[in-house]
């Protein structure tokens, strides 16, 4: 039995000496595999492959592959060229297979490989065997308040009570008396509430000092520096800063050989945590806060500047804007700068120029404004009012740049721009909306007091239907009564005569003969008109006399009756002779008497 | 000729009425824009509401005071002084764009429905003239016309008594028709069918009374129409057809 495994073992090593010299070689990742599980297989040829036959991987499933790498070496000037195809397959039955011989021509002689014989298992208990390195096991976890008097991180603010946006400057200060191997960051905190900025240590040695605290000696060194800007107020608490530490701690031994050398030791890891801070935040005072106050704590200067003043129409000019100082410039918003509405004004461009150091962070950010004037004319650039808090002086700061005069001159016909039509005529833009500005008519009307619905209104209305019925009703009865004006004359005729004779009557007994005469001389001419309707102007004793005819009236009283009014007439102007009144007046009456009763 | 006189002596009459405080109440005004254009919008407040409690009444008032209070972003007293201003001269382009910029900032979405054409014409008829205008136009026509009547009445000649009676009936119905403007121009400035509501936020109930159903909540600056008024609750209407019950204290009418 046993030559029978030494003649094998014989027969191999020949056989490989054979193939191997041979120069095609075939090996595998793995010779017992589970079902699934990949393994590489490789061949390997010292030379130029000219021609590869791979064997048949039917028993297998091939995953990957062929993968061809290549390496040279070279010894004394000897250089030796191997290459290796490689194929990635996956057992797929359970039992024992063999995968065959590759041929290969190499440097024009062909080889053979070697079969190799593979055992798939079920399952996959060999699967992880030996996958992960085990992890040395001589450390331990330590408990760190055994250490606490030994080791420990302080973090220290340099102020604790600061304005909201002032820079604080955090310092986290190792402090030991033991030995370190090594040391790990957990996790930097977030600092919940800040915006923070770490200070960039350039120095590679972690420069140590000593420090003694109540007797005890301490190794002490910064860790990390971190300059906090507050951006909300209140009471803010800085995350503790976590750090794993190995200690090399010295384990007691009875031996005395091992103690006079030095002793034994293990390794101890530690967490360590720094102590919580708390920052008292003041929110910035509102008392006297510019309206151009936009967050910027610390303390600033502003300058502006623009690189051509006298340009053309549609050349363009760089503004800047220069914030400099120590503060929260990082934070620090786009400043809103209004220009002309007929420059047309580009987003600014930002440039940083900021260095954190202990001091704080400091330098300066400038905000670059391409402008381009469209049109001719002259602009102003209105000056840029920055306003900053300086805690230091608890007050605001308002800074103002210069103005700027912009002369823009006709722009060169030929360099027109494209953007614009060649009409060159562009629509009224609307920059914003506001309300139209008040009225100033004085179109004052009195409400309480109007002339409508009041007494004088209803009255006034009333007044022209009433003068109307009176008009109506006075007329009507007008009419009544002057229906027939010549009948009612005649018949009033008379009367009036009566009346006269009477007036005359009176005169005889006053003996006053010129009016006696002149009532007879009336009494008889108005008796006369009115009688026979003869208007006063036709009223002559001829027309009279013709009247009293043709009515068929007697002539003697006719010529009486003329005779009378002669008598009148000329007793107005002449004394009468030759009969008295009394005997006028009775004539008269019976002259009248006479022609009323014809 | 003559009816120009009449016009006259009418005014002469009633012109004690309007000169009373006149000139006050311009140097008011001025004051009151002054103030404005300083930027000084409480003391420009202050100015036009006094000029309002003295009842004086324009457009131009009501407008400045809107702005003013809209300067102050009070929106709701805006609103409902440009919907007073509207009411005198609707045909304003100023106060309707300020009114509708005030709209926009108010929470309520109004979609403001354009206001009917013939409407439109009749508003703009009732307002060509003022309400004392209209009045004394009716008078004087109206006392002309039965004198021109009169006249028919006592004339002879035909021709003369045909042109009377006819001018006569022409003055009658003119009178009548200034009459009836003045009326309704009245009326317009009275029935006071609208309202701005003055609450942040009211519930609208489904009937008088605060135990019933909220229907819906509207905000203040928002314009309701009144339907009808009962004890403290008022009928309101949306412009979307949405209809419900609020106190009357939480508005204040146009």
């Amino acid at each position: 039995m046993k030559l029978k495994y030494f003649a094998l073992l014989i027969f191999t090593l020949y056989l490989n000496k054979v193939f191997a010299q041979g120069g095609l070689d075939a090996s595998v990742s793995k010779r017992t595999i589970a079902i699934g599980e990949p393994f590489e297989i490789s061949f390997t040829a010292k030379g130029n492959i000219e021609q590869f036959d791979p064997p048949s991987f039917s028993d297998f499933r091939v995953v990957g592959g062929p993968n061809q790498s290549s390496s040279m070496t070279s010894i004394n000037g000897n250089t030796t060229v191997s290459i290796a195809l490689s194929y990635n397959l996956v057992g797929v039955k359970e039992g024992t297979y063999t995968i065959g011989a590759a041929r290969a021509t190499i440097d024009g002689k062909s080889y053979r490989s070697k079969p190799i014989k593979i055992q798939i298992a079920k399952g996959n208990s060999t699967s992880h065997q030996g996958s992960k390195g085990a992890e040395p096991d001589n450390l331990t976890t330590g408990n760190a308040s055994d250490m606490a008097k030994h080791l420990f991180i302080k973090a220290v603010a340099n102020k604790t009570s600061v304005y909201q946006g002032e820079q604080i400057t955090v310092t986290y200060k190792l402090y030991t008396n033991v030995s370190i191997v090594d040391i790990a960051m957990d996790k930097l905190p977030d600092f919940n509430g800040f915006w923070s900025q770490e200070v960039k240590n350039d120095n590679e040695r972690i420069p140590w000092t000593q420090e003694t605290i109540n007797g005890t000696t301490y190794h002490v060194t910064d860790i990390k520096q971190i300059i906090l800007f507050p951006e909300r107020w209140g009471k803010l608490t800085l995350d503790p800063l976590g750090m794993t530490f190995l200690i090399r701690q010295v384990v007691p031994s009875n031996d005395p050989i091992e103690q006079f050398f030095g002793g034994s030791y293990k390794d101890v890891k530690y967490k360590i945590k720094s102590t919580p801070v708390t920052i008292d935040v003041k929110a910035l005072p509102e008392n006297g806060k510019p309206a151009s106050f936009q967050g910027a704590v610390g303390h600033f200067s502003v300058e502006a500047s623009a690189d051509h003043l006298d340009l053309k129409a549609n050349e363009a000019l760089n503004y800047s804007l220069k914030i400099s100082g120590t503060g929260n410039i990082k934070l620090l918003r786009s400043p809103k700068v209004k220009f002309d509405p007929a420059i047309e004004a580009y987003d600014p461009k930002v440039s940083d120029q900021i260095t954190a150091s202990l001091n704080g962070v400091s330098g300066s950010r400038s905000y670059t404004y391409l402008l381009i004037p469209r049109h001719e004319g002259s602009y102003d650039i209105t000056p840029f009012e920055f306003s900053y808090f300086n805690p230091a002086t608890q007050k605001y700061v308002t800074l103002t740049t210069k103005g700027y005069h912009l002369t823009v001159a006709k722009g060169d016909p030929t360099s027109n721009v494209t953007a614009f039509s060649s009409s060159d005529q562009q629509e009224v833009k609307l920059l914003d909306k506001d309300i139209r500005y008040i009225k100033d008519t004085t179109d004052l009307t009195w409400s309480t007091h109007t002339f409508f619905g009041s007494v004088w209104f209803w009255l006034l209305l009333l007044l022209g239907p009433l003068l109307f019925i009176a008009a109506w009703l006075y007329r009507n009865w007008y009419r009544e009564h002057t229906k027939d004006v010549v009948r009612i004359k005649g018949r009033n005729a008379n009367k009036v005569a009566a009346k006269h004779m009477a007036s005359a009557n009176k005169q005889l007994q006053n003996g006053d003969k010129k009016l006696f005469y002149e009532a007879v001389y009336r009494g008889l001419y108005g008796y006369l008109s009115d009688k026979f309707n003869i208007a006063a102007a036709d009223l002559n004793k001829d027309n009279i006399a013709d009247q009293l005819r043709l009515r068929g009236k007697d002539e003697a009283v006719i010529n009486q009756l003329i005779e009378t009014l002669d008598l009148c007439e000329m007793a107005r102007y002449a004394p009468v002779v030759g009969t008295s009144e009394q005997e006028v007046y009775e004539k008269s009456k019976h002259i009248i008497h006479a022609i009323e009763n014809a | 000729m003559r009816s120009y006189k009449l016009y006259l002596g009418f005014m002469l009459l009633l012109a004690p009425l309007f000169s009373m405080g006149k000139d006050q109440a311009v140097d008011l005004l001025t004051k009151g824009n002054g103030y404005y254009a300083k930027s000084e919008y409480k003391q420009a407040v202050a100015a036009y509401q006094q000029l309002l409690k003295n009842g004086f009444r324009s457009a131009t008032v009501y407008f400045n005071l809107g702005n003013a209070y809209y300067k102050l972003e009070e929106i709701p007293s805006a609103i409902l002084n440009y919907e007073r201003a509207y009411k005198l001269t609707p045909n304003d382009e100023d106060v309707q764009v300020n009114l509708q910029l005030a709209n926009l900032k108010i929470a309520d979405k109004i979609e403001t429905i354009p206001p009917f054409f013939l409407n439109q014409w009749w508003h703009k008829l009732i307002l060509a003239c003022s309400l004392t205008t209209w009045s004394v136009w009716g008078v004087v026509l109206f006392v002309i016309g039965f004198l021109v009547l009169i006249g028919y009445l006592f004339t002879q000649a035909l021709r003369v008594k045909k042109i009377a009676f006819y001018a006569g009936i022409c003055c009658l119905a003119l009178a009548l028709f200034c009459i009836v403007m003045a009326t309704a121009q009245y009326r317009y400035f009275n029935d006071h069918r609208e309202a701005i509501l003055f609450s942040g936020a009211v519930n609208v109930k489904s009937a008088p009374n605060d135990q019933t159903k909220t229907l819906f909540v509207i905000h203040e600056g928002t314009k309701v129409k009144i339907d009808k008024r009962e004890g403290d609750w008022i009928k309101i209407e949306l412009p979307n057809g949405n209809v419900g019950w609020i106190g009357y204290s939480t508005v204040k009418v146009i």
